[in-house]
């Protein structure tokens, strides 16, 4: 085992990073090891980005231990640059964190400064000023290269600002110069953001914190109503809504609701969330309440204005939109489906459900072509057929007897064979043929049994399946 | 005085129509006027809901539902077991394909919402789309969803209801279930009737048990008829239309109701079919006995309804 992460105290032991614990205990017996746990650092590190939402919508995490947050343009929100990393430094202290931050025009100059140095606000023409004492390693370089420009004497960002570019390329490498024209902000270097960013979104922060769901709801419908006016200005309808919820300690929920129809109703979106908060209700703890509320738009779509006629027939989509909203916030978005018709020669292909998404596929005409439904199907069917002990007279003829259920069945009249062949392109060759039986018993009872295999050729043991009851 | 009262009406009703056309719900006035005011809107509401009756197109049927499905409440249908629910669920799906052809010639969009306890669709089988298809439904305006608790289909259905667009919505429900006792049977009936849509209960493998449903109908399976060929004689050893074997066990009227339709899904409509041959197809063995004779002016539920006087809780 080796030491691979120390805090302030430890560091001051004289403990290293890569040495073996066993050393590490001899040192100082009081040691306390916490095993190591990637997986873990990382989603808290996930968790923080979360929090950091509360800045800017652009956060990106950086490698194990360090975020991005692209403030452009925010940082009058919070009072100035200086107050923002104010506010960021006591509040992750508040919360037990040490961290460090700068503010700089470039990431790479950030990231050098805020391991290396000592700064918390650098100007655009400080850049360089700052940069200078700092080590080479400052520079995210790989080991061996910062290895090799300490060997030949490099030991400062300083020695490399003025030296000659071309024999640096050379002798170590495109990446060093790259990464130094990235600190002093001569190359861009683009930040991928975690989460796409909304295209419309609205916040409230709170003195005081949110306990009740109640006023959370209210909260929500307030934020709508703000939503509700730049998708108005935009003529545009968001179909894919989320509530970010931030906790007092810090910890986020992201709620997101769908919805069937482009919507800038703000009573209809602030709906979606009550269903929502019902489905996650016990997800949701409030702890000592939430001090942050956002409400933005993911997905939007274009939405003319509608005009009502006074035909006096009221538009029915919104109100099956409404309905379609509701279950998918409830129960899921797989709840509630429309049937599909496929062309397909096997009986479970040719018919299913697909869950609903998009109102118009109810309210507009799909064609369906005629061909692809054959007559004498069954009404309902079962998902997987059930195998059943059949008697027949002849080996390839319709069955006099069945057991299905645990009863046997004695058959009045039978329908058939239909045949249907297996499908080769889809299923390979070697699958057995069905021929299929329409049944009545001797009470009425029609089902839909097939056998599978044809006698002698295919099978000599032909196996008989229910399918599917008829009306 | 008069004359005022008379003024006063029509500014109300005109208030009302104009809400309707709007979409909205009814201004304050209106509903408060309509709550004082029961001589006066209360009857205009009771013509229009005795319009709101599906004739079934069956006469005896008709007679014992009092002119045929109401279409604002709640129908129950229940099958005894469930090998028979391919029967029922065949009525209940000609009922909606008549309910969705209604809604439909009005100019509405009619959508007929299947909600399924997920039980009851794995026990006999999902609706099967080129089978509705051919039976005669709409299926472009067919939604159907499956629910894994009682709880949650009542909670769907009681949504749907207050939805004013469904042409018609099935709730299947499989067994009596503790969750769905008269109170919960009341308030979705009541539901239903406000809402102006059919609720049809579809009580898969169900015991009778009191509710609140208009009528109550136990489907038993029938043999069908024979393929008539184009020269109008019968195909031997076929099987025509699906019939069905209606027993009336709940209505108003004071007469027993044992009767046999088929649906003819081409014409879209019931037919009724002779007893005589339905019966004699009806599978009966020859040394069957009844063991009580079929009392007169109960419901079919008969034999057993001499020594009941209120029934147990099924659920």
């Amino acid at each position: 085992m080796r030491l691979v992460a120390l805090d302030t105290l430890a560091e001051r032991v004289g403990l290293r990073r890569g040495q073996g614990a066993a050393e590490a205990r001899a040192m100082c017996p009081s040691l306390d090891v916490i095993i190591d746990d990637p997986a873990a650092d990382r989603a808290f590190l996930e968790g923080l980005a979360d929090w950091c939402d509360r800045y800017t919508p652009l956060v990106a995490l950086d490698g194990k231990d360090g975020l991005f947050l692209d403030i452009s343009g925010c940082a009058h929100l919070h009072g100035g640059e200086k107050a923002l990393v104010d506010d960021v430094l006591s509040r992750l202290f508040l919360l037990g964190i040490e961290a460090r931050a700068v503010i700089s025009s470039s990431a790479g100059l950030s990231w050098a400064v805020a391991r290396y140095g000592n700064a918390a606000v650098i100007a655009p023409e400080d850049a360089e000023r700052v940069l200078a004492p700092l080590p080479v390693a400052a520079l995210r370089l790989p080991a061996e290269t910062v290895a090799l420009l300490e060997r030949v004497g490099l030991k400062e960002i300083g020695d490399l600002l003025h030296a000659p570019r071309a024999p640096l390329t050379r002798r170590f490498g495109s990446l060093l110069l790259l990464r130094l024209d990235q600190a002093r902000g001569h190359a861009d270097e683009p930040l991928s953001p975690r989460l796409p960013v909304p295209s419309f979104s609205a916040e409230r922060r709170l003195a005081e914190p949110l306990q009740e769901e109640e006023h959370i709801l209210e909260l929500a419908r307030h934020l709508s109503h703000d939503v509700r006016l730049s998708l108005e200005r935009h003529g545009e309808g968001g179909r894919l809504f989320e509530l970010l919820l931030i906790r007092v300690d810090g910890r986020v929920f992201r709620i997101q609701a769908h919805a069937a129809v482009p919507l800038n109703d703000a009573d209809r979106i602030a709906a979606l969330f009550r269903e929502r908060l019902q489905a996650v209700h016990d997800d949701l703890d409030a702890g000592y309440g939430f001090e942050v509320l956002r409400l933005s738009v993911l997905r939007s779509e274009r939405l003319d204005p509608a005009q009502q006629d006074f035909s006096g027939v009221p538009d029915e989509s919104q109100p099956l939109a409404a309905f379609a909203d509701k279950l998918c916030a409830r129960f899921g978005p797989d709840c509630l489906t429309f049937a599909t018709l496929a062309e397909s020669h096997l009986p479970e292909r040719a018919g299913g459900f697909a869950p609903l998404t998009d109102v118009a596929a109810v309210i507009g005409s799909r064609p369906v072509d005629e061909k692809a439904c054959p007559e004498n199907r069954p009404l309902r069917i079962f998902t997987h057929p059930e195998l059943v002990e059949a008697t027949a007279e002849v080996p390839d003829g319709a069955p006099r007897s069945f057991n299905w259920r645990k009863t046997q069945y004695r058959v009045a009249r039978a329908e058939g064979p239909e045949r249907v062949a297996a499908e080769w392109w889809i299923d390979g060759e070697g699958h057995p043929t069905r021929d299929y039986f329409r049944i009545e018993d001797q009470e009425g009872r029609r089902f839909w049994l097939f056998r599978e295999g044809l006698y002698g050729r295919e099978t000599s043991l032909p196996r008989w399946f229910m399918h599917g009851v008829f009306a | 005085m008069a004359e005022k009262a008379v003024q006063r009406e029509t500014v109300l009703s005109l208030r009302e129509t104009i809400a309707q056309i709007e979409n909205r719900r009814l201004p304050g006035v209106v509903r408060a006027a309509q709550a004082a005011d029961p001589a006066g809107f209360r009857r205009q509401r009771e013509e229009g809901s005795r319009n709101k009756i599906l004739p079934l197109g069956v006469p005896p049927l008709d007679d014992v539902l009092g002119g045929g499905l109401p279409l604002a409440g709640m129908t129950e249908i229940r099958n005894a077991e469930t090998r028979d629910a391919g029967a029922a669920a065949g009525f209940v799906t000609a009922l909606a394909v008549l309910c969705q052809r209604r809604k439909r010639e009005k100019g509405h969009l009619g959508p007929v919402l299947w909600i399924s306890q997920g039980l009851a669709s794995r026990e006999a089988g999902l609706p099967y789309a080129p089978g509705l298809k051919s039976y005669g439904l709409d299926i472009e305006r067919f939604l159907f969803v499956s629910i894994r608790t009682v709880k949650d289909a009542l909670w769907v259905a009681e949504t749907a209801l207050s939805v004013p667009v469904f042409a018609a919505v099935v709730l299947e429900i499989r067994g009596n279930p503790a969750c769905l006792a008269l109170s919960e049977s009341r308030r979705l009936h009541v539901r239903a009737r406000a809402g102006g849509v059919p609720l049809l209960l579809f009580r898969q493998a169900g015991e009778e048990e009191a509710s609140s449903a208009f009528f109550r109908l136990q489907i038993k399976p029938a043999s069908a008829g024979e393929r008539p060929l184009p020269d109008g004689s019968m195909l031997c050893g076929s099987i025509g239309h699906p019939a069905f074997h209606v027993l009336v066990e709940k209505s108003r009227a004071y007469a027993s109701a044992d009767i046999f339709l088929e649906w003819n899904a081409h014409d879209r409509r019931f037919y009724p079919i002779e007893q005589s041959v339905a019966s004699q197809a009806d599978g009966q063995s020859a040394n069957s006995v009844d063991p009580f004779s079929a009392s007169v002016g109960r419901s079919s539920g008969a034999d057993q309804m001499g020594r009941l006087l209120a029934y147990a809780r099924a659920s």
